[in-house]
């Protein structure tokens, strides 16, 4: 359809197609564009964040190396840490993975408020300069965390300033986000899309979106707090004039104990999209699964202080937090049994995609697990200062979060470029991380409860030889992201053509061209019954039914 | 906006406005989290401390508050006669009352700047003052944007942007205006009478 015949078309209210390159590659309100955009930025910041990493790896591969200064050790894991979770992990799977199928899942042209959109982008990048910055003045030491009095402590003020002004921009970016998509959630479901026909990534969206929404405006607030007592003295936290440094840690984890659900709902909605495409068959307890993620989401709300055990807790909160929080292990089963029973006795087409997702699943269990011990008070005492901390958050956030983006790229790529990437440097590229994965982040279990504690830049010596494997699969681990940008290197240059569903996939996204054409569809869909039912005719009323078919490659 | 406005038809604005209201709405909870995140901080901090106020700290002056409040409320008033007459196409009691409206809200803010400057106690001086007017000044912040954006829509309904039928620019005024009055009842009881 040509651009003119789109502009007669009743959608065109939502903004015109864009006549200019400015507008349309650089302020452009299209969510397509904008989710390419996130992902470009945000994967510029893993870059960065990634070789923060890998400068304390070369530090800790002796036990007293003098690589970097205790200082700058301190600074680097404090914005390696702020880094990924506000500058990649979020923006990936909200702005970027959300921005590019949710609109498209539920039959809709765009988001409800794409200027809005525009808006939460562009607080990307300025969030990112604002907080790198900070190294200029010697970046904040007190962690991703910031905890007062050791935050507050600096010999230079302007460090903690920026840092709490591109942390606050890149909260409130995320809370417009959540609102929008919320909004488009509950207002732009095409006819017939009721919400138990919604596919499950959606249904990961939405949630995550309502704690985008109510837990950063939260995080916005407290940051506003700690910025008030650095640069005006106001005395919230500061406890020598009454203020209580406890309190920071209750506002700082109301928000980023649901922080960590906003980082992984996303990549449980992938998981829940890839595995019935490469099994063939409906995914098992569909309701279950959506139901798991609403739990979840309120649940994350009240377990915020299992990250405070060891900071003097009365002990009624100490129980209540504890029983809580293994509760939430529960819809968080739910989910992995749901997934694994689909799985079981399923076609099985190992693709790129579905490897990252048994990879997911494996280390996210094993993360899930220690996630369970950490919960409870008396393990947690032993363990909270050490590695294992350390592996146990990797294990959830790399090997969960950052494998979920990886299956969703795999899969999504075709869609979003119009083109295939090469299944064998996926295979490389996967086996290659899986494996380098667990080598860097298994034995940080073990360091850790022998005793290593974490955020020091030296170490006993008994630890020396785990460190410099450990060093050592790590930077494997940095190499493996290599083969991914060749992979889309070439893919870009000569890859394949996709076609609309190379995967022979069932939800929306999959019943229009790739790449996807602007407003995206030329009809609004209505649907018919829920989306995985494979085997049975497509559910849609105006789609052709050639389109269930599974191309050959 | 208001060229798209009239460029699409009816039902398709009823649509349009409806996902603005529940944006609109969502945005309002979110700031309700904001002033909740430092009523919780208020509260904490009251209670781990030994004695509240802290020593040497008197509490302001709770009939000037009082007043104030009444001014407050009044405006809360005042707005919802500003909205009847919009629905019901009678432009000289949207105008006179929204005017009412601006002036009481400004009144308000005149009346928070005389107690400001006569307290005894300063933002940074003490964890009273620090929430105190931390939470009254972010309110006080708030009450300043909702009299600004009265203003803009008194301007842009004088202009003819709004009908009887089309006016979702004046309903989140009012909504804001009336969320930012709810807040004040919570902040007035919490400062001046618990």
């Amino acid at each position: 359809m040509s651009i003119s015949e789109l502009e007669q078309h009743p959608a065109s209210h939502i903004h015109p197609p864009p006549d200019t390159f400015i507008k349309k590659y650089v302020f452009s309100l299209d969510h397509k564009v904008i989710a390419v955009q996130y992902f470009v930025t945000a994967g510029l910041f893993l870059v960065f964040a990634g070789l923060l990493a890998e400068l304390m790896r070369v530090q800790l591969m002796g036990p007293n190396n003098h690589v970097l200064s205790t200082a700058v050790f301190d600074e680097a894991y404090s914005l390696h840490g702020t880094a990924m979770v506000w500058l990649v992990g979020i923006p990936l799977v909200t702005g970027a993975f959300g921005n590019l199928i949710m609109p498209v899942q539920i039959g809709a042209r765009d988001v409800a408020f794409p200027w809005l959109n525009m808006l939460s982008f562009w607080m990307l990048p300025v969030a990112g300069i604002l907080v790198f910055s900070s190294l200029l003045f010697g970046a904040p030491q007190a962690g991703w965390t910031e905890y007062p009095p050791v935050s507050l402590q600096l010999p230079l003020g302007a460090s903690l300033s920026l840092w709490c002004a591109g942390v606050f921009v890149i909260g409130v970016s995320s809370t417009i986000t959540g609102l929008n998509f919320l909004v488009t959630i509950i207002k732009m479901r095409a006819p017939g899309m009721t919400y138990t026909r919604m596919p499950l990534f959606v249904w990961a969206t939405g949630v995550t979106a309502f704690l985008s929404m109510i837990a950063t405006a939260n995080l916005s607030a407290a940051l506003a707090g700690l910025f008030i007592q650095h640069v005006f003295g106001v005395p919230l936290y500061d406890v020598g004039r009454g203020g209580a440094p406890v309190l920071w840690q209750h506002v700082f984890w109301f928000y980023s104990h649901p922080a960590v659900y906003i980082l992984i709902l996303p990549a449980f909605g992938i998981v829940s999209e890839v595995i019935p495409t490469f099994v063939r068959r409906p995914i098992f307890g569909y309701k279950a699964i959506a139901y798991s993620s609403a739990a979840i989401g309120l649940l994350s709300f009240m377990v915020w202080a299992h990250h405070m055990f060891t900071s003097g807790l009365q002990h009624w909160e100490q129980l209540f937090f504890m029983i809580l929080t293994m509760v939430i292990a529960v819809p968080t089963g739910i989910k992995i049994f749901s997934w694994v029973t689909t799985l079981w006795r399923g076609k099985v087409r190992l693709d790129s995609p579905l490897l990252f997702v048994l990879g997911f699943l494996s280390t996210f269990t094993l993360g899930g697990i220690t996630g369970v011990m950490l919960a409870s008070v008396p393990a947690d005492a032993q363990e909270h200062a050490s590695y294992f901390v350390v592996a146990h958050i990797h294990y959830v956030l790399f090997g969960g979060t950052i494998f979920g983006i990886f299956a969703g790229l795999y899969y999504w790529w075709p869609k979003m470029t119009g083109r295939m990437l090469d299944e064998r440097l996926g295979k490389w590229h996967f086996w290659i991380m899986y494996l380098a994965f667990n080598l860097t982040f298994l034995p940080m279990h073990w360091v850790g409860l022998l005793g290593m504690p974490r955020r020091v830049a030296t170490y006993d010596p008994v630890f020396a030889g785990t460190n410099m494997f450990v060093s050592i699969s790590s930077f494997v681990l940095a190499a493996s992201i290599l083969i991914f940008i060749i992979n889309a290197w070439r893919s870009a240059r000569q890859g394949e053509p996709a076609g609309p569903n190379p995967w022979g996939a069932r939800t929306l996204e999959w019943m229009i061209p790739s790449p996807m054409p602007y407003y995206n569809f030329r009809d609004i869909p209505i649907v018919l019954s829920g989306p995985y039912d494979y085997g049975k005719p497509l559910p849609y009323a105006n789609i052709s039914q050639d389109l269930a078919m599974v191309p050959v490659h | 906006m208001a060229t798209h406005v009239t460029t699409v038809s009816d039902p398709e604005y009823q649509e349009v406005q409806s996902q603005r209201l529940l944006g609109f709405l969502f945005f309002l909870i979110s700031d309700c989290v904001i002033f909740g995140d430092f009523i919780f901080s208020y509260l904490y901090l009251r209670n781990a401390a030994p004695v509240w106020p802290p020593v040497g700290i008197e509490r302001p002056y709770l009939y000037l508050a009082a007043v104030n409040s009444v001014v407050l409320f009044g405006s809360g008033a005042t707005m919802h006669y500003a909205m009847e007459g919009i629905r019901r196409a009678r432009l000289r009691q949207f105008v006179s009352f929204t005017v009412l409206t601006i002036i009481l809200g400004s009144m308000f803010l005149g009346g928070q700047a005389y107690e400001y400057t006569h307290l005894r106690d300063t933002w940074a001086g003490s964890t009273f003052g620090a929430s105190f007017f931390t939470l009254t000044g972010l309110h006080g912040f708030h009450v300043f944007i909702g009299v600004v954006f009265l203003i803009v829509v008194l301007l842009q309904t004088l202009r003819g942007t709004y009908t009887p039928q089309r006016h979702f620019g004046l309903t989140a005024a009012t909504l804001y205006w009336h969320f930012v009055d709810v807040i004040w009842v919570a902040l007035f009881f919490l400062f001046y009478i618990y």
